[in-house]
């Protein structure tokens, strides 16, 4: 495996040179005063550093060995503890967190970056990291002065980790059906029984507490999903002074064995009457998790492209080193036995097709968090209100396109390494391992297509379509004498209209057919996210075309773009084609017939 | 854990039904395999690896193999299955009867291989694998090799390895280093390391026979100077027993993503003593007489990774509550509907179902063809050699990429289960994975195709298949039942010679434009095939419930599930057929430096 090193190159392209981050930050009420360039450029250098030199070289051992379970208590792989350790002191838990509690108050536009760099170097240590970030994200937004006086600064300074949980045996995706009672205490708190499964980080040995965020029903509260209200569940009791006390009958059954993550616990949780205090308001525990939704699934996005650029990095190094077959163009290396691989084109192909969508990804997630960041910091209501509605847009596309690509370029980046990338000691098969759960979990992504096509599209007559229809063709308009995007903006206006065709479609067949939706969804994802990467990339030329004759990474920019553009966005054709055959294949099957 | 069911009633249909194979057998002068026979042998197979190997699969994933000083342990319970095996005479199935064998055709063994390999595809390779050296003993062994190593590997006693990759080479050939030496008695030397050796130690029989691709002294560069050399565990006494030890042994097996039931060897070779089968430095050109079926072989774990993950899946979607049909409540008394309900999962079955069908009867067509380069002789041998030999190359990548996909699909349907070792699930994709890379990774199947199969005989391997869809689509000119299938398909089947056309007019002018567009033109190629199948299954389903049938729903699933491909899968081949033409320019442009900085 090679050495993970920091993309702090490409980083700082996509924050200062396409998004122009300094700007906007001195821009927003929320971050001028707060956040400026050297700050966030010190972060990003040192987050590179420490991710590449002390996270990094767990990853492996810590697929190797995973989480143990005896009587309840979950131990972590060797390492482990020490480095999270390390790492908590440098504060990392609470970098975006409310500075009223001891964060730091970064934008989530840096933040995002970070997260990248710590998934890359090991997606099982980041999830112990990113979930107490998530749990306090939330609190932050719901709890009560109290439970935040009392939780946030011990879980933005990471001594204190946090689990979310949601699911439950007979309740995944459907969360209207969960069974975990919460029954008032004369106190104000609430007793909270029941059992939690696949709980991430639900218990670990690294901290001496964990906070639990719960939903749970209330005694007379309305059936299915109105009826959800959320808890903060503390592991151990916490008292006035802080200080960690017994165990507060929270405590963990098993813990699954997995395809990958192997290094993360994965536990069934069990509430026996553990003490809890209500976070939001009562029945509106799923409202109040949706804030902290739309961080969370791009955070799962982010995990998955920041395994394929490991798997890249690894990928590019042995394709430039391993020899084998003469190019087909004639020998390069005549003195050797072989050519390196990277001369053959197919594996330029898959070396390529993963880079545009990394590359693509990172463009991406940057540009979503800075629509996060506009409307946590803008105080301009039309600003914010623009901004939401993108975020509302793209968080389904960035969970579940973001994912599904990830796990393309992991599958390329195993392939290029022939039959060793079936071996373990290599890492490729594991990235893939590691993963495949990011398709899955957050909602699948069959759950995000349907969020995206039914509730974000159909339900209010395509109006977020429009939206960024309007934008991409504002950009194209003012492009248009741009000599450099001249090859681009053709395919991408085409793209764009494709997009639109298939609203249309869907929006005209939905009126009269309930299950269109569902039939037209993944697909319907699939385009959109090619058609918002082909975005990215042009903007990403438009960066890029001016130092492309003075500075290779830009060349190999203008390059990856070219690529994109013919032998990806195509895609789209397919997609269409697809869509627009309806519903009927899907439904007409009885069930019997499978 | 899925429950597998042997899918006896599509191995059926697509045996008898849409590929005749009764009459097939006759024209093949195969006698023995009359229906009934047939019928029988399906049927006890599918017992076998229902009852028997079946159960083994997650114990095999869990437990692995282990390495002592002793050899390699397999998995509790694999030596004991492997005995049934040999004692129900499985081995010598598809074996010619002058060795020992039943002399029944390769098809019906391709059958069983789908078999055991949807039952538990670990275990399957033990046996599997024996295919290799037995194919190269029959073709090129001297009779007396054929009675020492031959009759014992068809009774299963012994099984065999292909020991090709090393550790610098693995699809480049040509660069290995393995040495032979000749010795006065008419033996050779081995000495070398190779790696990846699927069953080169195990402890289910008491030899191993390894075909060993090695270089003489002063043998000429490259591929021309292979030859190949039988160097078996132990040497066989003089009552043609496994004797002494020979200087063969397990140096290690390595740690995988899956089919960790079978072990997966790195073999030192310390002056191993061997012989030679096969004329000198011909080693490649022999191995390439039984690589169609060996290939075949392996694409039947993408067609038994879309089987057994579609049975997973669909279990689980029917029995699964989650949520309300957006048309309404189709289980009103539960809590919630049936996954199946949601058309985006439906979609993901359909998906299953359409690959797992379509790769059987492309691949029980390509062993019909199989059987009669076997048997046939004269032109129809010609033809079917042709005919596979083009189909190989899809069929190994197009169907395990196709039934990978697949198993992910299956995956997904579990949601979060998906991901938990004890459902099962997540195993078929990991055991799965090995199929895009070993026996030729995806890209040199493409590039088969592509250069060797089609360019190199100027387009005409595959104008011997365009014509077979041509001459379908002809026959059914006009009649309303096939419209939906006959006029894509031929308008594809057309689009496919020209876009052939196209690429090795480019590929005059420059080589590098043969690897750019091999594999879309693979996957476009597999996509079209598939669609040929899947008309073909909608012609006989079409013809039964003309016909008359009580197995309505068998045969409208079909048609069914036929449109599903046509109208959500098959659109892939627009966008395979636009990055293809495209071409290799952005792909051959960027700077070896220029891809990380």
């Amino acid at each position: 495996m090679a050495e993970y090193k920091a993309p702090l190159k490409d980083i700082r392209f996509v924050m200062n040179e396409v998004f122009e981050a300094e700007k906007l930050w001195g821009s927003l009420a929320g971050t001028k005063e707060t956040v400026d360039m050297e700050t966030a450029d010190a972060i990003l250098e040192e987050a590179g550093k420490i991710t590449a030199s002390l996270i990094a070289p767990l990853s492996r051992e810590g697929d190797e060995e995973g989480c143990h379970f005896d009587d309840g208590k979950v131990t972590v792989p060797t390492g482990y503890r020490d480095a999270y350790k390390t790492f908590a002191e440098g504060g990392w838990s609470g970098l975006t967190g409310n500075p009223d509690y001891e964060g730091m108050g970064m934008p989530k536009m840096l933040g995002a970056q970070y997260e990248e760099m710590l998934y890359s170097a090991d997606v099982s240590f980041g999830l112990y990291v990113c979930l107490t970030s998530g749990a306090a994200l939330a609190i932050d937004a719901h709890a009560t002065e109290e439970l935040k006086q009392k939780y946030l600064p011990k879980m933005y300074s990471g001594e204190w980790t946090g689990a979310m949980d949601l699911t439950e045996p007979h309740a995944g995706t459907d969360l209207g059906m969960i069974r975990t009672k919460a029954e008032p205490n004369s106190d104000g708190s609430f007793s909270i029984t029941g059992t939690k499964i696949f709980i991430t980080g639900g218990e670990n040995d690294l901290t001496d507490n964990i906070i639990h965020l719960v939903l749970a029903k209330l005694p007379d509260a309305p059936e299915g999903s109105r009826g959800i209200s959320l808890f903060l569940v503390p592991r151990n009791h916490v008292d006035d002074n802080g200080v960690v006390g017994e165990n507060n009958n929270v405590t963990c059954g098993s813990i699954e064995h997995k395809m990958g993550i192997k290094a993360s616990g994965t536990c069934v949780m069990n509430f026996d009457g553990a003490q809890g205090w209500l976070v939001g308001e009562v029945n509106k525990g799923l409202a109040a998790m949706f804030t902290m939704m739309n961080y969370e699934r791009l955070s799962v996005g982010i995990q998955g492209f920041a395994a394929a650029e490991r798997s890249y990095q690894n990928a590019v190094e042995y394709a430039l080193d391993r020899i084998q077959g003469r190019s087909p163009s004639g020998a390069v290396l005549k003195d050797k036995a072989a050519d390196p691989i990277i001369v053959h084109p197919d594996v330029r192909r898959m070396l390529l097709t993963m880079k545009a969508f990394t590359e693509g990804s990172r463009a991406f997630s940057t540009y979503v968090a800075r629509f996060l960041d506009i409307s946590k910091f803008s105080d301009d209501a039309e600003q914010k209100q623009h901004a939401e509605a993108m975020v509302a847009l793209m968080t389904p596309i960035a969970k579940a396109y973001m994912t599904d690509r990830a796990l393309d370029s992991c599958i390329a980046g195993q392939q290029i390494f022939g039959g060793h990338g079936y071996i373990r000691e290599w890492g490729q098969e594991q990235l893939v391992r590691d993963t495949r759960i990011t398709q899955i979990y957050e909602g699948t992504n069959g759950v995000q297509a349907m969020d995206l096509l039914g509730r974000k599209i159909v339900s209010n007559g395509g109006k977020l379509f429009e939206l960024f229809a309007s934008e991409v063709s504002n950009f194209i308009d003012e492009e248009s004498d741009n000599e450099a995007m001249a090859p681009y903006l053709g395919p991408l206006a085409a793209s764009v209209e494709r997009l639109s065709d298939a609203t249309e479609f869907v929006l005209n067949a939905s009126k009269d057919d309930a299950s269109e939706v569902g039939a037209a969804a993944a697909e319907y994802l699939d385009m959109f996210g090619l058609t918002t990467y082909g975005y990215m990339w042009a903007r990403m030329v438009k960066a890029a075309a001016p130092k492309a004759e003075s500075d290779d990474f830009y060349a190999g920019k203008l390059n990856t773009a070219r690529f994109f553009f013919s032998r990806l966005l195509p895609r789209t054709v397919s997609l269409l084609e697809s869509i627009k055959s309806g519903s009927q294949d899907l439904m007409a099957m009885a069930d019997a017939q499978f | 854990m899925p429950e597998f069911k042997a899918p006896l009633r599509d191995i059926k249909f697509v045996m008898n039904e849409v590929l005749d194979s009764e009459k097939h057998y006759q024209s093949i002068g195969a006698s023995d395999a009359s229906p009934d026979m047939v019928d029988a042998i399906i049927g006890e197979g599918a017992k076998f690896c229902e009852e028997v190997l079946a159960p083994l699969n997650q114990i095999g994933d869990q437990e692995g193999c282990t390495l002592t000083e002793d050899g390699v342990t397999t998995p509790k319970g694999f030596k004991e299955a492997y005995q049934q095996y040999v004692e129900g005479g499985w081995p010598s199935m598809n074996a010619p009867v002058e060795h020992g064998g039943q002399g029944l055709p390769e098809s019906l063994n391709i059958i069983l291989s789908e078999l055991i390999g949807t039952a538990n595809w670990s275990w399957g390779m033990y046996p599997g694998l024996s295919h290799g050296a037995r194919a190269t003993l029959e073709e090129h062994g001297t009779p007396e090799q054929q009675e020492t190593y031959l009759t014992k590997l068809v009774s299963g006693e012994w099984t065999g390895t292909m020991c090709l990759t090393e550790p610098q080479c693995g699809s480049d050939l040509g660069i290995l280093t393995t040495k032979a030496e000749p010795n006065a008695d008419g033996s050779y030397n081995i000495t070398g390391t190779k790696i990846f050796i699927s069953a080169g130690e195990h402890d289910m029989v008491d030899n191993i026979v390894h075909i060993v691709l090695a270089r003489l002294p002063g043998a000429p560069e490259g591929t021309k100077g292979i030859s190949l050399f039988i160097v078996p565990k132990h040497l066989p006494d003089a009552n043609g027993n496994a004797g002494e030890r020979n200087a063969v042994t397990c140096g290690s097996i390595e740690h995988k993503m899956g089919i960790h039931g079978n072990a997966t060897c790195v073999m030192n070779f310390d002056g191993a003593k061997g012989w030679l089968i096969g004329p000198e430095n011909k080693g490649l050109n022999c191995m390439f007489t039984f690589m169609n079926v060996a290939r075949i072989g392996t694409s039947i774990q993408g067609l038994a990774a879309a089987e057994g993950s579609f049975q997973g899946a669909l279990a689980y979607a029917k029995e699964r509550l989650a949520m309300r049909s957006l048309s309404g409540p189709k289980n009103p008394d539960g809590k919630a509907d049936p996954i199946i309900v949601h058309p985006d999962v439906r979609r993901m079955l359909l998906t299953q179902k359409a690959i797992a069908e379509g790769s059987r009867a492309m691949i029980y067509f390509a062993a019909q063809q199989a059987d009669l380069v076997q048997h046939g002789e004269g032109d129809v041998q010609k033809e079917a050699d042709d005919l596979l030999g083009f189909l190989t190359p899809i069929l190994k990548a197009f169907c395990t990429e196709a039934g990978y996909e697949a198993a992910n699909h299956g995956v997904q349907v579990f949601g979060g289960h998906g991901f938990i070792q004890e459902w099962g699930m997540e195993q078929i994709v990991r055991d799965t994975r090995i199929a895009l890379l070993y026996e030729g990774t995806t890209g040199i199947q493409a590039l088969d195709l592509l250069g060797r199969k089609i360019l190199m005989s100027q387009g005409a391997s595959l104008r011997n298949f365009t014509k077979i869809v041509h001459k379908f689509c002809q026959e059914h000119e006009g009649n309303d039942d096939m419209k939906a299938f006959i006029e894509p398909l031929a308008k594809l089947n057309k689009e496919w010679g020209d876009i052939t056309m196209k690429i090795g007019m480019t590929a005059m002018q420059n080589r590098d434009e043969v690897g750019a567009a091999s594999v879309d033109f693979l996957m476009y190629s597999g996509y079209i095939c598939l669609a040929y199948f899947w008309a073909r299954m909608v012609d006989t389903a079409n013809a039964k419930l003309a016909e008359g049938t009580s197995e309505q729903d068998f045969y409208k699933a079909k048609i069914q599930t036929a449109k599903f491909y046509f109208d959500r899968i098959l659109p892939r081949t627009a966008a395979h057929a636009q990055m293809i033409a495209a071409g290799g320019d952005s792909i051959m442009a960027m700077d070896e430096e220029h891809f990380a900085f």
